[in-house]
Formats: structure tokens, sequence, C-alpha cells
């Protein structure tokens, strides 16, 4: 992943992949009974979760750190991060790994669902939802009828 | 672990920084001959690339800082014109032709041998300089009347240029393009009056004119009496300057021109390059006019390409010896290397060989290193276990014991390699000290006071990464010190003290840290006022005032906004940005603490741990976690006899040999929620340890269940998102895909000493950071 890539803002990514006539991929994945997704670009992989060390003091939403093949991943609770209700890990748990340059992350959710192959028309701007919608909210995604609620991982990772 | 029980290495060191200074030369060198070629090669084509023209202006830049780092006066003019001249190229003030490119590769040869007296192999090529440097005069000078390059057209001495202030610089010039005469003035001062002296010479010479510098020559003074020479500008005439001067008993001449008058005058005007050389013995033998247009067509570029990737300059060092500094062979025409004009092949193949026999490495290729040595100690740990086994099984015993065999052999290597690698990160502290006598010398001048910098210790070593952080929070203590610490020359004559202040760099290793002093014999900072200071910015309450130590009310000089808020005070600064200079130090894993006498001085101390790359830890476990202490900081570890604690407002120590001991319980200090019962059962029960931790004078006792043992570690940073975190250092793997807290002890007991602070309420600010 370039640095370009990296800075723009996933919702800057849809539209242009869109204006060129391409399809974003996104990876969809459950918290709480909802479906979540983010660019599959950001997520450079996904793991069962492993020994997570705690660390004393580090934000709520922070679970610990763990290594991954001699690399410090820093392991955020993405229901807390959301504030959705918590709930024990179980066998269907994963970690997205997502790399910010200057520190991984993984990202604890439910289960992962799918990839969706998303074009413009079918990403709907977060304003639908009404009001004042969270920073963190991309857009939302309607592929066949369903509903992904489509995440800008950069406010998600500004702890 | 390198051998870190030696301290002083003296000489060897300084060797070692001249070393250092000597290759990064030479390769400078080496890629400047490199750029040149590729130049040369560009201007025969009719094109050219300004990026190449300004990587060499940098190359020579840097050269120039270097040798004046270093003392190379010689190497530091020749960089200073070379420097104009590029400056000149660069801004398209002459043009790029074939002259000027013979004149920078005779730079590049002329740095060659340089380099090469500079380490002893050769005579200083002292006459091929004078040449070297008149005849770039004349270049800049005919390309750019009135611009630039005019300073070499004066006989000042080299060792002058070498070492002006940019502002200096800057003013000699403008008085050159102004026309303005030069006087060159040598006085003689008795140190004891050489304030009110100069001062008196200083008055007699403001109605003519400007003083551009005034350096000690280091000739001609004795002991009490110390030699100056003054560069002056001025529109008067030599004999008005003189009476001006008169009755203090200095010697006024004007300084000529190179150009301007005396024997060498006329073949410049004549000639843009001096077509002849000055004495027949005089080295770099310039060909005649007619032979330089004839270079010109021959079309050597090529075949220097084939001959090798570097332009071959240098004369042999083994030659260079027996040669006297007149040169009696003269070098091969700049670049030019014509088979049958070159003197031998054999000349040819010793002049490659490069002065230097060191490489210089990216950093990040030796931490890469580093994290593979922690790697296999991870393996060797796997193996230490895998042995064990094997030698506690009867069937396998002759396997196991040969198992045994290897894996200490595998361990010793391991051991030596780590030391190697990290040998090759320590660097000497004089690296930046070297830095900070230019920061004293401009400083000092900025607020017109006098300032000696006394450095001990620069052979002290220390990880590369650690020096680089250095510099900024250094310059800062001692920009302090000169600012606020020492007082004007009339305040110190009243109080008895020295016109010129000192300020102390002090390094010394101690253990595994390395403690640097910033020490000044100024004015100190006074209790008193620093707590009615805090009180009237309401950091501090008065009746807490009273509770607090001394060393607590210097300490308050960190808090931020201390003295930011409102600067002009009567002890103003000190405190100005020392939060920044503590929360630096802190990254680095060191601590900052100021002792201060009133009227005396102040003397701020760091304490720093020798490397950041792989540490010795003691593995601990709190509630069933693992956390690791660094060993560097560990002093020993005792049974926690419950007994013994006494607490005092929440706050509890232990007396031990005498002396009181603060504790803190990691599990408490955590808030760690106690493991299950299930859990403690299956374990075998254990006493608590008190770890006993000391970080320059400070000692505090970590309580943990339970000791694991001795590791050496490669520590990782905590990511950003864990930035607020306070009172880790950073996290590692202790293998069995657990991570282990790496606890910072520093932080720790600032926190615990904080803590007794936010009782009483003094410090606000500090915990935010």
């Amino acid at each position: 992943m370039s640095i370009g890539t990296r800075k723009r803002p996933d919702r800057a990514v849809a539209r242009r992949a869109a204006d060129v006539g391409k399809r974003v991929e996104y990876v969809a994945f459950g918290l709480a009974g909802e479906a979540y997704a983010v660019p599959i670009a950001r997520i450079t992989e996904i793991l069962k979760p492993l020994p997570i060390t705690p660390v004393p003091r580090a934000p709520r939403v922070v679970i610990g750190v763990m290594t991954v093949r001699g690399r410090l991943v820093t392991v955020v609770d993405l229901r807390r991060r959301l504030r959705l209700r918590e709930a024990p890990m179980d066998s269907r748990s994963r970690i997205l790994i997502t790399d910010t340059g200057e520190e991984r992350v993984g990202l604890l959710v439910d289960e992962v669902l799918q990839v969706h192959r998303l074009a413009e028309g079918e990403i709907e701007p977060a304003e639908v939802l009404g009001g004042d919608p969270q920073p963190y909210i991309a857009g939302i995604g309607r592929p066949e009828g369903a509903l992904l609620v489509l995440l800008d991982l950069r406010p998600i990772l500004d702890l | 672990m390198p051998d870190n029980s030696g301290g002083g290495r003296g000489d060897s060191s300084v060797e070692k920084a001249r070393e250092d200074f000597l290759s990064e030369a030479q390769e400078l060198v080496d890629g400047l001959s490199r750029d040149l070629l590729l130049v040369d090669q560009q201007t025969r084509r009719g094109e050219s690339d300004p990026h190449i023209v300004n990587d060499i202006f940098r190359a020579v830049h840097t050269l120039k800082g270097l040798a004046g780092l270093f003392g190379a006066v010689r190497m530091a003019a020749v960089s200073h014109e070379l420097e104009e001249l590029l400056d000149d190229l660069r801004l398209g003030r002459i043009e790029l032709g074939v002259k000027v490119v013979d004149l920078l590769f005779r730079g590049v040869e002329l740095y060659g041998e340089l380099l090469l007296a500079e380490k002893g192999h050769a005579p200083e090529p002292t006459q091929a300089v004078e040449e070297f440097l008149f005849s770039l005069g004349a270049v800049t000078h005919q390309g750019a009347p009135g611009a630039g390059g005019q300073v070499a057209q004066y006989e000042i001495d080299s060792s002058i240029l070498g070492v002006l202030t940019e502002y200096e610089e800057h003013r000699l010039r403008t008085n050159m393009k102004a026309d303005v005469a030069l006087y060159r003035i040598r006085v003689q001062l008795a140190l004891t009056t050489i304030d009110s002296a100069l001062d008196d010479l200083k008055a007699a010479a403001r109605p003519h004119g400007e003083i551009i510098t005034y350096l000690p020559t280091g000739s001609g003074s004795d002991a009490d009496r110390i030699e100056l020479e003054i560069l002056m500008a001025s529109h008067a005439e030599l004999e008005t300057l003189r009476g001006a001067f008169r009755g203090l008993d200095v010697v006024v001449e004007a300084v000529k021109k190179r150009g301007g008058g005396g024997s060498r005058s006329s073949q410049v005007d004549a000639t843009p390059a001096p077509s002849v050389p000055l004495a027949p013995a005089a080295a770099p033998a310039q060909p005649p006019q007619d032979e330089l247009d004839e270079a010109v067509v021959t079309p050597w570029p090529s075949e220097v390409a084939a001959l090798s990737p570097k332009p071959v300059h240098t004369p042999p060092p083994a030659e260079r010896g027996s040669v006297s500094p007149a040169l009696t062979v003269p070098p091969p025409f700049p670049g030019v290397v014509h088979p049958e004009a070159a003197p031998g092949a054999q000349n040819r193949d010793l002049s490659l060989r490069s002065v230097s026999q060191t490489v210089r490495v990216d950093i990040r290729k030796l931490d890469n290193l580093m994290n593979i040595v922690g790697e296999l100690a991870m393996v060797r740990a796997a193996l230490g276990r895998i042995t064990e086994r094997a030698r506690g099984d009867a069937r396998l015993r002759g396997f196991g014991s040969e198992l045994h065999r290897l894996q200490r052999s595998f361990e010793r290597h391991l051991t030596q390699m780590q030391n190697g690698i990290l040998e090759v990160r320590m660097v000497p502290l004089g690296q930046v000290f070297e830095k900070l006598a230019r920061v004293v010398r401009q400083i000092s001048r900025e607020h017109d006071k006098e300032v000696n910098l006394v450095i001990t210790g620069a052979e002290t070593e220390i990880d590369k990464l650690i020096v680089e952080e250095l510099s900024d929070p250094l310059m800062h203590m001692i920009r302090n010190a000169i600012d606020h610490g020492i007082e004007s020359r009339e305040e110190r004559s009243l109080v008895g003290k020295p016109a010129a202040g000192t300020v102390a760099l002090n390094a010394f290793q101690k253990g595994n840290h390395v403690l640097i002093e910033v020490e000044d014999d100024g004015m100190g900072m006074s209790p008193e006022v620093l707590t009615e200071t805090a009180i009237k910015r309401g950091i501090l309450k008065r009746e807490e005032a009273e509770e607090l130590t001394t060393r607590e009310i210097f300490n308050l000089v960190f808090v931020p906004g201390f003295t930011t808020r409102e600067t002009a005070t009567d002890f103003s600064g000190r405190g100005v940005g020392m939060d920044v200079v503590k929360t630096n130090i802190a990254k680095l894993g060191g601590v900052v603490d100021i002792t201060s006498e009133v009227g005396i001085g102040t003397k701020i101390t760091i304490t720093l741990p020798i490397t950041l790359a792989i540490i010795s830890v003691l593995g601990v476990e709190v509630h069933g976690r693992s956390f690791a202490i660094p060993l560097a900081s560990v002093e020993e570890a005792i049974v926690l006899d419950e007994a013994l604690v006494r607490s005092y407002d929440g706050r509890e120590a232990l007396t031990q040999r005498g002396m009181t001991l603060p504790i803190c319980r990691l599990a408490r200090l955590f808030e760690l929620e106690a493991p299950p019962l299930s859990d403690v059962g299956a374990r075998r029960p254990s006493k608590p340890c008190v770890v006993i931790a000391s970080v320059g004078n400070r000692r505090l006792g970590l309580v943990v269940d339970r000791l694991i043992g001795q590791q050496d570690i490669v520590i990782k940073a905590l990511g950003p998102s864990l930035r607020s975190v306070r009172g880790f250092a950073g996290a590692t793997e202790l293998g069995d895909q657990r991570v282990g807290l790496v606890i910072d002890v520093a932080a720790l007991m600032d926190e615990v000493m904080a803590s007794e602070k936010e009782r009483i309420g003094v410090v606000e600010g500090a915990r935010a950071r």
C-alpha cells in the first residue's frame, strides 16, 4: 500500500474507483448482529485470536498487544470502539490487521462474513441514516438488497 | 555485554573520531570526483544538470564543516573557496566551462593530498593550497565582478577564513562588495585587562569603520598575554587608522589584494587562469592555454571510465611520503589520463587505494541484524529446553550431552555476535560535544558574554541512536546555561568571579548508564525565588511550598508552563523548554536532575542507558501477568517481609540496610485483578519479592509475586495509540508467543513521586503530558 492511498479517505477511494468504472472490494464482518465493511485493501491479514497481553492503563478500547511474526500489534475491540454491547470472544472471532504506517493495529470483530465488490451506485452517503452521522461511517453499501455500514478506518484508529 | 567497566579510553577514542572524520571526508571526496566526471561528460556534450552541481556544492559544504570541526584549517579554506565557486556556478554567475571543471578536479586532487597529509602520510601541501586558492580567486573574480568569491582576492590567512561565523563572513563580503579596504590589526593584550583594553580598541575603531572579527593568533603570546588578530573594514587610509589607534600598541597593516599589488598582480588581469607556474617547483603545473584546448578534444572520459570508476588524481601515499612540500613530480593533468602521460600503471593502481578503511552503515541495517539476533536468542531458549529434556531422559543421555555441548557453543557465539553488533552501534559522545562547542561560541557572542567550554569524557561511548537525539536537549541546556546562568561581565566582576564564565560538559560511564553533566559557574537558582514564582503563577500554594524538598523545588523548572507563561522575570528562562528537554530525555529512557547553589552555579545531570537495542531484563510475574524490568536499573531482589513495611499517608516504605526504601506494589499501581483462585492453586505458592530498582541516585522497591529470571530481549516500542500509557518502555516477546511489557523504571519513579505531589496538589500539568 502506498502512502498516497493510505492518506486518502476511504470515501474518496470509493468515489475515485467508481469514476474509472471499477468496483471496490470490501470485506464485510459482523458486529453485534449488524454487518459492517472496510475496503479490503486496508486489511493486510485476518487472524484467529492469538494470546493477547493486556496493557494496564491503556485506553478502554484497546484489549492489549500481541506479536505477529515478530511485530507488535495493538488490538482494538471494535465493539467497544463503536460503543456496541460487549461480548466475549468465541471460535468465530477474528482479528483484522491493518497498517497505519506508524503502527499495526488489529481490529477484533465477531466474525468475518464475505467480500463484496461495490460500484459507486451501490454506495449511499452516510447521511441517509439521518442527522449527524459519526465521522467513521463512510457510507452505506447496498449489495443486492443487503445493508453494510462502510467504515472509515482513520477516525476509528484515532484513539 | 560489551566491556563497560573501563572508563577512560583517552587518546584512542580521539583517534577514532579522527578516523571517522577522515573516512567520511574520503567518502565525500570519492563521491565528488564521481560527480565531477559526470559534469565533465555533460559539459563536453554541451549539457548541464543543476542537480549534480548542487550535489557537489553540498558535498563541499559538508567537507568544510567537517574540516572546521577537526581543525583541518587548509581543508576548510579550500572548501570555503570551492563553495564560493560552486555557489557562483549554481546561481549562474559564471559559466560551467572546461577551465572551471579543471579547477574543480584540481580541488578534488588537493583534497586527496590534504587527506594524506592529515593522516600523516605526506607533508601539508601548503604551497599547492595557496596556488589553488589563487587560481580560484582569479576565476570567480573574472566570472562575476562584484559578486561572491572576492574573499580569495585578499591575502587573508586561510585559518581566519575557516573560522568566521556566518555573520562575520556576510559582513566581510558586504564590505568587499562596497569596495571598502581591509585592514589587519595585531594587538597583544594582557589577560588581566583584556576587557577594558578591548573596549578601548573598539571605541577607537568605531568612527573609522567596522570590526569584522577578532581571533586569538595563538602565537607571540605568553601565559598572561594574548595576541589578537583583528580584521577591520574601513574607508580610512592606513595612516589615518594608525593615528586612530596611536597609544594602543597595535600593528595596523592593509590587507593586500592578491591581484591588486605585489609580484603576483600582472598575470591575473591578463589571463583569467594563471598560465605560468609561479615558482618552478610549485606543483599543479597547469599546461599552457593551447594544451588546455587540446585536452578538450581528447576523448578521455570513456578512457577514464574504462580505467576505473573513480578518477585518478591522488598520487600514491608511498611516493607522497618522500616528496618535498613543493612537488617535484607534477601530477597528471587533472582528470586527463593519457596512457602515455600517466606515470606508469603501478602508480595508478596504488592511487586507487583510498585512505579510509571503514564502512558506513545505515543504522536500520544494524537494527535489523539486532532483531535477527533477538530471534536467535529465542531459538536458543527453545533449544535449551529441548537439551534439558534430552539430558533428563536416560535413553537419550549421549545425545543429550552432545546437544548440550553444541548449545553451549551456540550460546557463546551468539553472545559474541550480539556484542559485536552493539559495539558497532556505539559512538563517542564527542560527536555531539564538538557541535556544541560551536554553539557555545555563537551564543556567547550573541549575548556578549565570554564563555569557556570545558569538555571532559568526550570519549565516553553510547548508542548511536541516543547520540542523535541528544544534541537538541543538550543545546537547549547549554543555551540556558549561557543565557540565564552565566552573569554579565560587570556582574561577574562585582562578585569577584573571573570575567569569562565556564560551562563544563562532563560525560562518564557509571555501570550500564552514561551520565552527562552540564555545569555552569553562573548565578545559580534560588529555591526561594523558584517557589515564589511558582506561587505567583498559581502552580503552587504557599502552604504546599513549605513541604517541598529542595530537589522537588528545582524540579519545578520541568513543569510545563512554569516559565514559558511569562519569561521576563529576574531569573527567566532556566525553565524555558526544560519540560521539553525532560520529555526528550525520558523518551531515551533517561532522567534529568538539577542541583544549584546561588552564586556558585547550576548543574544538570542526565542519566542515560548505554544502548537501546538489546537489553537484559529481569522477568517478573504479577497476578499471573509477565513484566520485564530492565536489569540495568535493578540493584537486587529481596523477599518481602510484610512486617517491615511501614505506611505513611497511603504510601509504603520499608527499612532496608538502615535506609528507607519507598515501595510500590505493581498489582495495585497497575490495578491488576487477582487471577482466579484455580490458577493460584495450580502454581506453587511463593512469597512476594521486592525488586530494588535504582536510576541515578533514586531508589524504589517494586513488589511482585514471583521472579521468573534474567533474559536478553529486543525491545519493541508500543504504538502511537498507546502513547498516553505511562510506565512502560515497550514490549517484548517472551517466547511461546507471549508478550511481556517492559517497565519504564524512571517513569514509575517520577510517577510515585508525582503522586505524592499530587496528594498535596502541586503538579497538575506534568501528568497531563
